[in-house]
């Protein structure tokens, strides 16, 4: 027993020992980013995942990057990247690109104008799937005009056609064109470990452990300071441990349960800022047994406000998401340059929400207090994903606050693979949900617009359907400037706050624990990875794992 | 005995086609598919989960899905894992080598440490330290592997900050020397986890062994012919005392596989535990299919194992065949 313990020591001992030498100057250091989930893909078209998309965004350089601002609306908020200028033809149908001379894929190829031409047939391919190719609706073609000259050709005018153009992201067609027509570029040997042109190239992919990238030396935007980029996957509670532990440098999205172990951990700092995530109890339109039909608590109007006006919903996000959201406040997020604050809520009043509910009929009550009307029970269930920690605790919350006014509500955690057929099929009564925003304001035209019109609605699960809202939205998203698209933006979110075809919850902010040895530039919550080429290590506070060079 | 390996040879194959063809079926009637999880991302429409599910063939009748795999299995193509985006055939060929190293060290510790106590505790019955670590081994077999897993992982882990938390190397792992060491260091708690049961089962099979074996003639024989205590005890005794533990070693390898799915998964060790679980929760057809042909075939070969070694410690069952 003794010498297996002096064993671990020395094991213990000499692991901790074996330390390398440390360079000194602006440059160099490791950041280790972990992440509860691999990497699906990491090519610029494919990602649909945060770690998927972070190592995409930094192997690829996009043509221009929009900025912290996140409008989207002409081009004003964007900085060069790739594309060195730009220029738009006097009817705005074309947008030319001029691309950097001295651009270079990680294997020393310039980056050429059929380099962007080539990324557009890829995301229009359809063999390919690619989950963004419907921003290409609007592009009816890309050329390469010479090789650094690149044309996008647009069917109309509209406010977001540059960063729709800043969407098609060039990829090493010299590297990829050997594909054979109508196969999947998803499961070629180089999308699995892409060449890019961003100022970190990929090294290695262990599957389920870690992604590595190091800095490309000679980058035409200048060489990134940190030596090495490192995202791990990791399970919750041994991340914690090790962010805590300070054996992970970066943990995002922060839980509102892990903040005090973070906060009071010597190695890391807690860091928020604005989300882009906003939760509801998105309430089904439809029968769940018959989807044709309307659903027989929540086809009524005045019903969805009563039970919206049933519940306190500061309480519900307090209990959800502690300090670390905002209350919600419609389909969108306080970041979002079309957001507004000032739309009127349907207020928490138990009182009235009773009266409301004994006025449409609902005025017998069950033993267990559940009312009834006729033969109707006042009872549905909410469904939840089920690794979804907030939603559950938001849905319990739910169940507690409307039984206080006889709604009965059954609490149903799915897995997501159930979850998805289930929802999508409309074979549900209620749903805890989330959506991630984007910049643009257009993700309303498939989550909350109606679905008989062409090409909206695609993810409207719930059935919403307001033609006055549906209107509001087109108007707003065809609006060219931003005053204009905020006035109808504003209407719809008006419109849609009143139909209450959801209880609006929570908007979590983002929180992220960082390394106290990182010295960062402003935290940007939307994509703060895109800054990491920036963050500075002082060489006295490097550690022994800033030392050691990505091998591949 | 050739004809014994290859009728177990056959057997295994029966045994392994029935468990892949089952698993086939069954994970494909579970809700879901390998598209079917919906994201946050309002703006990734369903279209394109069906295009994908058309793109990989998942879309096409089980049986079609059958014959297809079975056609491609034949030629050593297990598929496309759409959860790690490589081939079949190389997450097992990561995966594997790491379960071997932990399973086997497990078992390693297990087969050592339990032969050696039990045979201790058998050889000298009366002793107090042999009764009272015979009573001990009662709480190793009574605390299940994830249970210690955990209390390992909050105590020399997390609390006394002795061992790494997760996984099997340290994120930014140094080459040479100091990676090995490190490896190592990562390996003593979830072998540990994991071969204490091991030790307390064998231990308890082992000393009834030797129980039964320490009065027996030859034993006697043996010491009456002078010789020394020690050979009696290892080259006699424990020898004719083994043939239980071998046959057990084949009974509970399944359950070793068992405690290594939860163990692996508790230290975030990359080995098969852990792809099966991300397999399944992320219903990865194809992956789940091979890692029930490598769970399958290793638990037939591993009985396999254990029949050859009983006939290798008991002669006279070679004799009988």
């Amino acid at each position: 027993m003794r010498r297996h313990l002096l064993l671990a020591a020395v094991i213990v001992l000499a692991s901790a020992c074996a330390g390398e030498e440390l360079r000194p100057g602006p440059e160099g250091g490791t950041v280790v980013i972990g992440q509860v989930g691999d990497a699906q893909d990491l090519l610029p078209p494919f990602h649909s995942d945060i770690a998927g998309r972070i190592v995409a965004e930094l192997v690829f350089d996009p043509l221009a990057e929009l900025g912290p601002s996140l409008n989207v609306v002409g081009d004003s908020a964007f900085a060069p990247r790739l594309a060195r200028s730009w220029r738009w033809s006097p009817d705005s149908l074309t947008i030319t690109f001029a691309l950097d001379p001295e651009a270079r894929w990680h294997d020393g190829r310039p980056v050429r104008a059929q380099d962007v031409a080539f990324a557009y047939r890829t995301l229009k391919d359809p063999a390919n799937a690619a989950p963004r190719a419907g921003d290409l609706a609007n592009v009816d073609s890309v050329v390469a005009i010479d090789s650094l000259t690149a044309s996008f050709h647009f069917a109309r005018r509209y406010a977001e056609q540059f960063y729709h153009a800043t969407r098609v992201v060039p990829l090493p067609s010299h590297r990829l064109d050997s594909i054979a027509p109508g196969q999947s570029l998803r499961t070629h040997r180089e999308a699995l470990a892409p060449v890019g042109s961003g100022r970190f190239r990929f090294v290695s992919w262990a599957r389920e452990v870690a992604i590595d990238l190091a800095a490309v030396p000679d980058h035409y935007r200048g060489r990134a300071k940190l030596d090495r980029v490192i995202l791990t996957k990791v399970d919750a509670v041994p991340g914690l441990a090790q962010v805590v532990a300070g054996e992970i440098d970066v943990w995002e999205p922060l839980a509102s349960h892990e903040v005090p172990a973070t906060s009071a951990s010597e190695h890391v700092r807690v860091v928020t800022g604005p989300g882009y995530l906003y939760s509801f109890l998105g309430l089904n339109a439809r029968d769940p047994q018959d989807t044709l039909r309307p659903h027989p608590l929540f086809g009524d109007r005045a019903l969805r406000r009563a039970l919206t006006m049933a519940v306190d919903r500061d309480a519900v996000r307090r209990a959800a998401m502690d300090s670390l959201a905002f209350p919600g406040l419609g389909p969108f997020v306080r970041a979002q340059t079309t957001a507004d604050t000032t739309i009127e809520q349907i207020p928490f009043d138990r009182t009235v929400a009773e009266a409301l509910l004994d006025s449409l009929g609902w005025t017998a009550r069950e033993r267990d207090g559940t009312r009834r009307r006729g033969a109707q029970r006042l009872a549905f269930t909410i469904l939840f994903p089920s690794p979804a920690l907030p939603r559950m605790r938001a849905a319990v919350a739910l169940q507690e606050q409307l039984r206080q006014v006889g709604v009965s509500v059954t609490i149903r955690g799915l897995d997501p693979r159930a979850l998805g057929p289930a929802v999508q099929s409309g074979r549900f009564d209620a749903v805890a949900w989330t959506w991630q925003t984007a910049p643009s304001p257009t993700a309303l035209r498939g989550s909350w617009m109606s679905r008989s019109i062409p090409g909206a609605g695609a993810t409207n699960y719930w059935a919403y359907s307001n033609p006055a809202f549906d209107r509001a939205v087109t108007d707003g998203i065809a609006a060219l400037d931003l005053e204009t698209r905020r006035a109808s933006l504003r209407r719809a979110y008006q419109l849609i706050v009143d139909d209450a075809p959801a209880i609006w919850l929570f908007e979590a902010r983002n929180a992220a624990a960082v390394h106290r040895r990182f010295d960062t530039p402003p935290w940007r919550s939307d994509a703060w990875w895109l800054t990491l080429g920036d963050w500075t290590i002082a060489p006295d506070q490097r550690l022994a794992r800033d030392a050691r060079p990505a091998t591949p | 005995m050739l004809r014994l390996l290859l009728g177990r040879v056959a057997q295994a194959v029966l045994v392994v086609g029935l468990v892949v063809s089952a698993t086939f079926v069954l994970i494909r009637l579970a809700p879901g598919d390998p598209y079917a999880a919906v994201t946050e991302d309002p703006t990734l429409a369903p279209e394109v989960s069906a295009g994908l599910r058309r793109a990989f063939g998942f879309d096409d009748p089980i049986a079609t899905q059958y014959v297809r795999f079975l056609t491609r299995a034949l030629r050593g193509d297990l598929g496309w894992s759409s959860a790690r985006q490589q081939t079949v055939g190389e997450a097992l060929a990561d995966t594997l080598p790491n379960t071997l190293l932990l399973m086997g060290t497990a078992v390693l510790l297990g087969l050592v440490g339990g032969v050696a106590l039990g045979a201790w505790q058998g050889w000298k019955p009366h002793s107090t330290m042999a009764r009272l670590s015979h009573q001990a081994g009662v709480v190793g077999l009574a605390v299940p592997e994830f249970v210690l897993a955990l209390l390992l992982l909050l105590g020399p882990a997390s609390l006394l900050g002795l061992f790494p938390v997760a996984r099997m190397r340290s994120v930014v792992a140094p080459d040479g020397i100091g990676g090995l060491l490190d490896l190592l260091h990562h390996l003593v708690l979830p072998a540990f986890a994991l071969a204490i049961g091991l030790v307390a089962v064998v231990a308890r099979h082992q000393r009834a062994a030797m129980a039964g074996v320490r009065d027996r003639e030859f034993i006697r024989a043996a010491r009456a012919k002078g010789v020394p205590e020690r050979e009696v005890l290892v080259r006699h005794a424990l020898r004719n005392s083994l043939v239980p533990v071998l046959t057990l070693l084949g009974v509970i390898l399944p359950s070793i596989l068992g405690g290594a799915v939860l163990v692996e998964s508790i230290f975030a060790w990359p080995g098969m535990g852990s792809l099966m679980i991300e397999a399944v929760n992320a219903r990865d057809y194809h992956l789940v299919v091979g890692c029930a042909i490598v769970g399958s075939a290793s638990v037939v070969a591993a009985t396999l194992l254990s029949d050859l070694a009983v006939l290798w410690a008991d002669p006279r069952l070679r004799s009988r065949r």
